[in-house]
């Protein structure tokens, strides 16, 4: 390059038609720019979500095997109703999801509660975050690996002589549960954890202070003004674990695969089962609707008591 | 009602000292004001009263009784926050009853007590409502009443009247020091605001990097104030402090003269006159400078006069006028002159 291109990228001439072409395009684009800058995000959004969720409505009014698509009507839904393996799974799931839910809230409330004002823990929240950050199958791999089949956990018992024989917990309904639910518990609580402890690190120290000087113990605090202002928090919380719970999948999947007897067999199971063991298509998008319905229920209702007792 | 006695009190976090070698007693139904600037100690102090803080240092009595290791929910004290620290998810009612229902006070009697120390402070009408739906200043109410409804042996209030509006202030100290004369409750109140001190207390503690600067009732501290920090803080405006030497009887700074002072000779010193204690003078004068500035508020003038580089404030009379830059003359009060040791700023008597 010389000194005569360069010359002309001065002021004057980025005073001139670059800055009509700029004006120019500026009145096209003022409109549409918003959209523009949103719309990656939206394509993405609508392509994971509602379009997945459109087709699953749709596909629930048919037939669908390998052949092509033939309505039916609301015969899936029908179906379902009648069908004690979907109300057992719906069951099942709330049975695990619930007692799985109310540990790792209670657990992560006990330790929150005892470690919120503890400057190490605000320094190293990091460190409980670590039992979430493992992939949930390999997490699920390891309770498979420990507890299940005789091995390391009936192991170790057998050797310092607590049983004898193996310790069978996958051919107890409740051993089964047991085991999915600890796992989900020990991955999950820090979550809740994390969350609470910022909460309570958020509350206002002074009105602690001024309980304690009314006369009350920690866990009187705790109880009368703390957690009472956690609430929206833990509902929110408890809504994004419930969700996650409601929809379990790679505990059941790795470690029980649904059994025995279908004891563990989750809804998200259950649907897997009918549509890529059974490639009953229609049949699982019908339950997977049932189950959208209901979460979304579900979700409402916590988010709005929650919400309206915290608020006045 | 007790008697709280603090012995040779020190705070330390590390190697920052926050409160050092603290000596006070404060008398049964006494008010006692810890007066000084942010970062002086004073609400440090206060907190290691209430158990909030653990001395490190030095013991903390209350009617003889070593209190270092009683917890702040044993020792009967109750505290108004300056955030008021009323609790959010309580109603007044229930914020009121909340000490009570700690102390097991019985049922029968809460609801009487509840009504009683809402009627103190005139908030019968709003028991029903949450804090977040009152004003600052009914918030600040039921944090008193939260705190008067237990009879409590101590009182502790830190910066209480900060967060409201002068004229709402005015009219919630006079509260508090009915209250307080009222309940016969040994208080220990927390403020940046000398007014506050002196309108409030019974005695002052004038505080400043961590230590106490003066003890004294509002009159001792005004009239004879220990150093020049306590000169400087109280009054408003404050006392003119003005740097100088004394030679022959005669203390000298640019453009000041003031001769007939008998001790302090051949010392640098730091001369103390209050504006109040300065006249405009008619012939001969202390100080002669010209007019800096002239503030006339309707019931005095405020009247500046540069001498040297020294600004010297004067209270004068409330129809003197001046223009600015003219020469003026100022005398002082000689029955009424501070000196004070030019390098400790320690009282010369």
């Amino acid at each position: 390059m010389t000194d005569t291109p360069l010359r002309d990228v001065g002021p004057a001439a980025a005073a001139g038609p670059a800055s009509q072409i700029r004006r120019r395009r500026s009145r096209r684009m003022k409109a549409l720019f918003p959209y523009l800058l949103v719309a990656p995000a939206v394509i993405y959004l609508l392509g994971i979500t509602l379009y997945p969720g459109i087709y699953a409505i749709i596909q629930s009014f048919h037939a669908v095997k390998f052949g092509p698509w033939q309505p039916v009507g609301f015969d899936n839904y029908v179906r379902l109703m009648g069908d004690y393996q979907f109300w057992g799974a719906l069951w099942n799931t709330f049975v695990i999801g619930s007692i799985s839910l109310t540990l790792q809230c209670v657990l992560a409330l006990i330790l929150a509660f005892y470690a919120y004002r503890d400057p190490w823990v605000q320094g190293w929240r990091i460190v409980f975050l670590v039992p979430m950050l493992f992939m949930p199958s390999a997490v699920a791999f390891i309770y498979k690996l420990s507890f299940l089949d005789a091995r390391v956990f009936s192991d170790l018992l057998q050797r310092i002589g607590l049983i004898d024989g193996n310790l069978a917990i996958q051919s107890s309904v409740w051993g089964s549960r047991a085991l999915l639910i600890l796992a989900d518990v020990w991955q999950w609580t820090p979550f809740l954890f994390i969350i609470f402890v910022a909460a309570l690190q958020g509350q206002d120290e002074e009105v602690e202070e001024a309980a304690r000087l009314d006369g009350a113990s920690w866990f009187s605090i705790f109880w009368n003004i703390s957690l009472p202002l956690m609430k929206p928090v833990i509902a929110v919380a408890l809504i994004l674990r419930g969700i996650d719970i409601t929809t379990m999948f790679t505990n059941v999947f790795i470690i029980t695969k649904g059994g025995p007897a279908f004891g563990t067999e989750t809804i998200s199971y259950f649907i897997y089962r009918t549509g890529f063991k059974f490639f009953n298509f229609g049949y699982a998008s019908a339950a997977s609707v049932v189950m959208l319905i209901l979460t979304i229920i579900i979700a409402q209702v916590v988010v709005k008591r929650a919400f309206v007792s915290a608020r006045n | 009602m007790a008697r709280i006695e603090l012995q040779n009190v020190e705070k330390r976090w590390g190697a920052v000292v926050g409160v050092r070698d603290v000596d006070l007693d404060i008398a049964d139904e006494e008010l006692v004001v810890f007066l000084g600037p942010s970062g002086c100690g004073k609400t440090t102090t206060m907190r290691m009263i209430a158990g909030l803080e653990d001395p490190s240092e030095g013991e903390i009595r209350m009617d003889g009784e070593v209190m270092n290791e009683v917890d702040a929910r044993d020792r009967d004290v109750a505290m108004v926050f300056q955030g008021y620290a009323l609790y959010p998810n309580m109603t007044i009612y229930e914020n009121i009853r909340f000490p009570l229902r700690m102390r097991d006070v019985p049922k029968a009697d809460q609801d009487r007590l509840i009504r009683e120390a809402a009627a103190m402070v005139e908030l019968e009408d709003y028991l029903d409502r949450k804090p977040g739906a009152l004003s600052g200043g009914q918030r600040q109410r039921a944090a008193l009443a939260r705190a008067i409804v237990r009879k409590p042996q101590v009182f502790l209030m830190d910066e209480p009247l900060s967060n409201l509006d002068a004229k709402l202030r005015q009219a919630m100290r006079v509260q508090i020091k009915h209250l307080q004369r009222q309940l016969r409750i040994t208080t220990v109140y927390v403020t940046h605001d000398q007014i506050e001190a002196m309108t409030l207390a019974d005695r002052i503690v004038v505080m400043a990097g961590g230590s106490i600067q003066q003890i004294g009732t509002p009159d001792q501290i005004y009239r004879d104030p220990a150093n020049t920090f306590v000169a400087g803080f109280i009054g408003s405006p404050p006392m003119n402090l003005i740097e100088g030497r004394v030679e022959g009887g005669t203390f000298s700074a640019p453009g000041i003269s003031v001769p007939g002072l008998s001790h302090a000779e051949g010392r640098a010193v730091t001369l103390g006159v209050r504006p109040e204690d300065c006249h405009v003078a008619e012939g001969a004068a202390h100080l002669t400078g010209h007019v800096y500035g002239i503030e006339p508020t309707g019931d005095m003038t405020y009247l500046t006069v540069k001498a040297g580089d020294k600004l010297i404030e004067v209270k004068a009379d409330r129809d003197f006028r001046a223009d600015l830059d003219t020469p003026q003359g100022v005398t002082f009060d000689m029955d009424r002159l501070y000196l004070f040791a030019g390098e400790s700023g320690e009282r010369i008597r």
